[in-house]
């Protein structure tokens, strides 16, 4: 899959706003999980799933439920996908 | 005499289905002989031809129920949230007034959320475990839509879902009834909802219970029996004690008198011992109404257009057991086949023709058929208060349910 | 109208033994029925752990009604009611229609909707049976058990997930008590399903290794399988066939979180016990034992501790409360059913079945949970909890039967 930065972070932001029910213009680049979106653990591991299937990274679940903030998703998708166009 | 704090009373109704959603559109629809909202689907089944179905495409949700928390809510859970919530507002409940009282909810549903497990499972399957959706199985249990719609409108009483096939809504109704008259609950909203999915819509089809080709509606009680039309909706009556209604200064629209039920051993498989079941269950409910057969002005059928209708109306006939013809209306004429809400529909059904001093009139009724039912046309009149109200499933099960409309609501004017 | 219900038949379908007899004999030995899961293939998911009825052969075991045309949580049912009428010596009873059955279950019968994705997934569309409608209603259930009764009264099912045993048990015994039936076969049912495990293991919820209620290092819940029935009648209709009574329903309490889906509150799950007690005329002190929720994750059992202690007070911390779940897994729909017939047998033998797998006391849940061996101990009254996603909770009391 080939996509930039400002590809992965929209997808991400569709995807959190499909389980939060906001518009993805609501969401800023930068926003956190728990303090600017208010998110239950239940809806938080429904973006883990989605993120996961979405692009296809394979990752273990210990990595999805630390993930804190948008960036920080970002930054796994990045570095996963980088990793598999190497290999 | 039951005390007014075991007497059981409707003072709101909420309604979310493809025909209407309001009792006077869904009576004038029956009336004029529609049936709003039916349509043929476009379905990704090979091999299955256009079932006619009625959907609730005008319902808009995010309008009703507000942004927040929808995503968790299925479409099962939608419409009974709707439902909830018109029931809320027009039993005259403000939310303010739930903090002090327990408020239930008794919902019947056939299904549940049929196409969420199925959604749920299919990703697990064709993705792998790790990609089923948590979200989904939430809403994967049967009570999903009641427990969210608790949440919704932070309803802590008795909180209980009834899955009873095509009798699913009265026994609802008849479950809450119980828990008004044993002391266990003041208020409850009490009905059903059902979606209507790909899953449901083929199931029925193979079964051979949909409408074929030919047909542009439902026909209850036509013969031959040319089958139902599938329809997604919900609704919900609020019930309280009469002692409740009275000391907040409710609208009083009916008061459930009582109500039976019976089973078929023989899983419905022969229409002479369903029969029998219906007519056990239509007894029952008049001995726990207090009320001889002579007592009913009309009754309200489940008749949805397939070979149910036939024991039913034979049921009725028996147990009701009285000479001349009872009036009688057929709700899913116009509204369609709405499973879990059928029930609490066919009450409001009655309630408003009762209201109406108005027969809205079967189509399909064929008076050398059914000797036991006069169906009357839109005009004809109707006197009387009291209504029988039955269900009848697709395995044997048998339900029936007493009303009386409140005195001061028959009064025509008053409603106009 | 009758105020006194007894319970005179018991009908146990578990992963650790089919018959009361059988399933009795080992939760008192502490047996345990978690396996690696054997219904389905497994792989792929985090946890193997199940509790399946293994070996389960229902034609021999049921009178009318022909298993290979239900369901299996139907089929599990049937066979629970069967054995409820023998143990209660009513093979048949005089009047069908003053005898009903309700039922609860979580997923109804699950596999019947795999085997309809799987025809789905496969574009094989044609090879959906008629009865796909038929055999998945969950409304199935009870009818396929009074079926197999010849009942011809009520019959109800409340799919109130977890805790859906309770709540049609609760049914029943206000049904009794309203003169709307004599005799009632009340319980509840479920199999176990992929989609049920997927689910679960989904959330995070499956223990890795074992069940282990109350203990500091739980890891959480096993799903399993099965069914409880239990025969309930009014005391007069016992009485004229001189029945073995077991123990009489005291009351019960319901309540809904309305908070969240899945996270439990704890006030609910209060409310309804103290409504159990007040129901029952029981002040907390007179209650003996308690049949816990005690899924064995981390926050159920924390939460329900929690609760009663608020519920029970000081007396919370002595009061035995065991968690069968350590044993057969978490059966859903049938577990608070199975609980209840525990309950029963523990006030009618005198002795209450232990949590297994407890080592380490958890400061969080400061309860006395009868840890891996059974005791021998008078029960006067019991009460049985379950908690459901939905947030439904329900308490229900049963005490000795003494006739007045």
């Amino acid at each position: 899959m080939h996509m930039d930065i400002g590809g992965i972070t929209l997808k991400i932001k569709q995807i959190i706003a499909d389980v939060a029910d906001l518009d993805v213009e609501e969401i800023a680049d930068d926003a956190t999980f728990l303090d600017d979106l208010e998110l239950d653990s239940l809806a938080l591991l429904e973006i883990g799933v989605d993120v996961d299937y979405e692009f296809k990274l394979g990752v273990s679940e210990d990595r999805l439920s630390k993930l804190r903030s948008i960036p920080e998703t970002v930054g796994l998708v990045t570095e996963i996908l980088s990793q598999k166009a190497v290999a | 005499m039951r005390s007014d704090a075991r007497r059981v009373v409707v003072t709101g109704a909420g309604i979310a289905c493809a025909a209407g959603d309001r009792m006077g559109e869904l009576w004038a629809a029956a009336r004029d002989g529609r049936s709003p909202g039916v349509r043929r689907p476009e379905l990704a089944l090979d091999g299955m031809p256009g079932p006619l179905a009625a959907f609730h495409d005008r319902l808009d949700v995010r309008a009703e129920l507000g942004r927040e928390g929808l995503r968790a809510l299925d479409r099962t859970g939608r419409l009974a949230a709707v439902a909830a919530r018109r029931a809320l507002a027009d039993a005259g409940w403000p939310a303010a007034a739930l903090a002090g009282t327990e408020v239930g909810l008794v919902l019947g549903t056939m299904f549940g959320s049929l196409r969420t497990i199925c959604e749920f499972d299919r990703r697990g399957v064709s993705a792998g475990p790790s990609y089923a959706k948590p979200l989904d199985f939430v809403n994967s249990v049967i009570n999903a839509a009641a427990g969210q719609t608790a949440i919704r409108f932070d309803l802590r009483g008795v909180n209980a879902t009834v899955s009873g096939d095509l009798t699913s809504g009265l026994q609802a109704l008849a479950y809450a009834a119980d828990l008004v008259r044993g002391g266990r609950a003041t208020a409850l909203l009490a009905g059903g909802a059902d979606e209507l999915c790909a899953e449901s819509l083929y199931g029925f089809h193979r079964l051979g219970l949909l409408c074929g080709a030919g047909s542009e509606r439902a026909v209850p009680l036509g013969r031959p029996a040319e089958g139902m039309v599938l329809a997604e909706g919900a609704a919900l009556l609020m019930l309280e004690s009469l002692a409740s209604a009275r000391a907040r200064g409710a609208t009083i629209l009916a008061e459930i008198l009582g109500h039976g039920s019976a089973y078929d051993p023989g899983r419905g498989a022969g229409a002479h011992h369903l029969a029998a079941a219906v007519a056990g269950a239509v007894r029952s409910a008049l001995q726990d109404a207090d009320r001889p057969a002579g007592a009913i002005d009309c009754v309200s059928l489940a008749a949805n257009g397939t070979h149910l209708d036939a024991a039913e109306t034979a049921g009725v006939g028996r147990g009701l057991s009285r000479p001349g013809p009872v009036p009688a209306l057929a709700a899913k004429a116009a509204t369609g086949e709405t499973l879990g809400a059928a029930g609490a529909l066919q009450t409001l059904f009655a309630i408003e023709s009762l209201r109406n001093r108005r027969l809205p009139g079967i189509p399909g009724l064929d008076p050398g058929a059914a000797p036991a039912l006069a169906a009357g046309g839109g005009t004809s009149t109707l006197e009387g208060s009291t209504a029988l109200v039955t269900a009848v499933g697709l395995q044997g099960k048998a339900a029936a349910l007493v009303a009386e409309v409140a005195p001061q609501t028959t009064d025509h004017d008053r409603r106009a | 109208m009758s105020e006194r219900i007894v319970i005179t038949g018991l009908g146990l379908v578990t992963p650790v033994g089919v018959g009361r007899e059988e399933a009795w004999r080992a939760l008192l030995a502490g047996c345990c029925g978690i396996r690696e899961v054997e219904s389905f293939d497994a792989t792929g998911f985090t946890s193997r752990l199940g509790a399946e009825v293994r070996g389960f052969e229902p034609a021999g075991l049921l009178a009318r009604i022909d298993p290979a045309g239900v369901g299996r949580a139907s089929q599990f049912a049937a066979v629970a009611a069967r054995l409820a009428l023998t143990d209660a010596g009513l093979p048949t009873v005089a009047d069908p229609e003053r005898a009903g059955v309700a039922m609860g279950t979580t997923s109804g019968e699950p596999r019947e909707i795999e085997d309809f994705d799987d025809r789905w997934l496969a574009a094989d569309y044609e090879g959906v049976r008629g009865e796909f409608v038929n055999r998945y209603r969950c409304a199935s259930i009870p009818e396929v058990v009074a079926s197999e009764a010849g009942f011809r009264g009520l019959n109800i099912m409340i799919p109130t997930a977890c805790a859906a045993g309770n709540y049609a048990i609760a049914y029943a015994f206000d049904a009794l008590r309203a003169g709307r039936a004599d005799v009632m076969l009340a319980g509840g049912a479920d199999c176990f399903s992929r989609i049920t495990y997927s689910g679960f293991s989904r959330l995070g919820a499956i223990a890795a290794e074992r069940c282990q209620p109350f203990d500091r290092n739980r890891q959480g819940m096993v799903p399993g399988e099965g069914a409880g029935v239990l025969t309930l009648e009014t005391w007069e209709h016992a009485a004229a066939r001189g029945a073995r009574v077991y123990a009489e329903i005291a009351g019960y309490g319901l309540s809904c979180d309305a908070h969240h889906m899945t996270a439990a509150d704890g006030d609910g799950a209060a409310r309804a016990m103290i409504q159990a007690l007040r129901d029952s005329g029981h002040r907390p002190e007179e209650v003996s034992y308690v049949s816990a929720h005690g899924t064995g994750t981390p926050t159920n059992d924390r939460l329900e501790c929690a609760a009663v202690g608020r519920v029970f007070g000081e007396g919370a911390a002595t009061l035995p409360m065991s968690s069968i779940k350590s044993m057969i897994g978490h059966t859903m729909g049938a577990a608070s059913a199975i609980e209840a017939a525990v309950c029963a047998l523990a006030i009618h033998e005198g002795r209450v079945p232990p949590t297994i797998n407890f080592s380490e006391p958890d400061p969080e849940c400061p309860v006395d949970c009868v840890a891996n061996e059974c005791r021998e101990m008078p029960v006067a009254v019991a009460m049985s909890n379950a908690y459901a996603f939905g947030g439904n909770n329900a308490s229900l009391m049963l005490r000795a039967w003494e006739a007045a």
